[in-house]
């Protein structure tokens, strides 16, 4: 199975658990190969990433997934002074904290973001694609790659911050 | 370049998704801006450490075995549509002549048509999804020549690799594009490469040639009354180097 870990390593992220990750990929997968005359070449991994993606919330909307938190509903995403803040013409110290940031509060803090932000940092930094190809696997604009990449970085921070602030770090 | 519209394409810079230009433009903002230096060594400590803490989960074991059994039991797996375009002469005028004679001349030239090269990919990418990479699984060349032989009219080399980097994974047989397919399969590291061989008798020798499409390689050539066709992910100049070696090992 060609990408079987990229695949099920989104799914999973995606789902938040291992049996739906373990569904949304089989039946991603079988639409792969029902599909695969519309595969109109280009990077593999890209276009089974997408069939993924798209299986993943389908399947969440028609299950009524609460994995499926859109990034307009969450409570993370309506403190848009987070991007200001991320634009603060004053370097903070503080967060550079980010860099000694244990693996456990790391992958807590990641759980808790909506799942299109979630979807866009593990497509950016663990699968390392470029804009153009998050935007074909994610199906929206470039432009909205880099909003919505940057808007999922200031969430993050912001969770950071709180888990800081609460244990005292 | 000012602070606030550097800020804008620090992310992208970061990423690595500014051109050359804007790039440098902002390498020299930053080396000059203590504040936007800090920001950008924020989010590239952000980006450390998802890079190096976040879990990867990998797929779990059986899991590529439930997908191949569920893609075994679908009903009619259709071959890949295939197409072949043809330009519109009628009415096209000189430059659709043009058009028309340069495609001759394509055609002319030797090497696998549109619907053998569609034929081919299908073939290579169905033996990984589905799992059926091989019928008979060996390293062993002695049990996977005569298996091969017994079954289909041609006798392909099968020969040992190894010490090449290209061990042998065993063989299998395919029908493409009105062909039966003597396939033997080897493997590069994580890449698989399917080399597809069918009788061409009566037809002159050819040299290998490369193509590339759907981010495969294709290599073809002619020896000997022999077809042969090795596809792989793997990069063209490896690919040309594993196909030199089975011409050696003959």
């Amino acid at each position: 199975m060609p990408h079987l870990d990229a695949a099920y390593n989104l799914a999973r992220w995606l789902a938040g658990n291992g049996t739906d990750a373990e569904d949304v990929v089989q039946d991603a997968y079988l639409r792969a190969f029902r599909y695969f005359h519309a595969y109109k070449g280009g990077n593999m991994r890209v276009w089974l990433l997408a069939i993924v993606r798209n299986t993943f919330f389908t399947w969440a909307r028609e299950n009524r997934s609460a994995r499926l938190v859109f990034a307009a509903d969450a409570p993370v995403a309506q403190h848009t002074e987070d991007d200001a803040l991320w634009a603060s013409p004053a370097p903070d110290p503080e967060t550079l904290l980010l860099a000694r940031l244990d693996a456990k509060t790391l992958n807590r803090l990641m759980e808790r973001l909506p799942a299109e932000y979630r979807e866009i940092l593990v497509l950016r930094e663990v699968e390392d694609l470029p804009y153009s190809d998050i935007a074909t696997v994610a199906a929206i604009p470039m432009g909205t790659v880099m909003s919505r990449l940057s808007r999922a970085r200031a969430a993050l921070r912001r969770l950071w911050r709180e888990a800081e602030d609460a244990h005292g770090v | 370049m000012e602070c606030d519209r550097a800020a804008r394409f620090l992310a992208g810079f970061a990423d690595g998704a500014l051109g050359p230009w804007r790039r440098w433009r902002l390498a020299r903002h930053v080396d000059a801006c203590a504040p936007c230096a800090g920001r950008l060594e924020e989010l590239r400590a952000m980006s450390t450490a998802l890079r190096e803490h976040l879990d990867y989960h990998r797929a779990p074991p059986g899991l590529a075995a439930r997908i191949g059994t569920s893609l075994a039991r679908e009903p009619g797996i259709a071959p890949a549509r295939r197409r072949l375009v043809w330009p519109s002469f009628a009415g096209a005028g000189l430059g659709g002549a043009l058009a028309g004679a340069l495609l001759m001349m394509l055609l002319i030239q030797p090497g696998p048509s549109q619907p053998m090269l569609n034929a081919l990919i299908d073939s290579h990418v169905r033996s990984l999804m589905a799992d059926h990479l091989t019928d008979v699984l060996t390293s062993d060349r002695h049990t996977v020549k005569p298996w091969l032989s017994a079954r289909i009219d041609v006798s392909p080399p099968v020969v040992d690799l190894a010490a090449q980097g290209f061990p042998l994974i065993g063989g299998r047989l395919d029908y493409i594009d009105g062909h039966r397919a003597a396939v033997v399969v080897y493997r590069h590291d994580k890449h698989i490469i399917n080399m597809f061989t069918w009788a061409s008798p009566g037809r002159p020798d050819a040299p290998p040639r490369t193509e590339a499409r759907q981010g495969f390689n294709i290599v073809s050539w002619r020896a000997g009354g022999i077809t042969y066709n090795a596809v792989s992910d793997l990069e063209a100049d490896q690919l040309m180097a594993f196909v030199r070696d089975v011409g050696r090992g003959q």
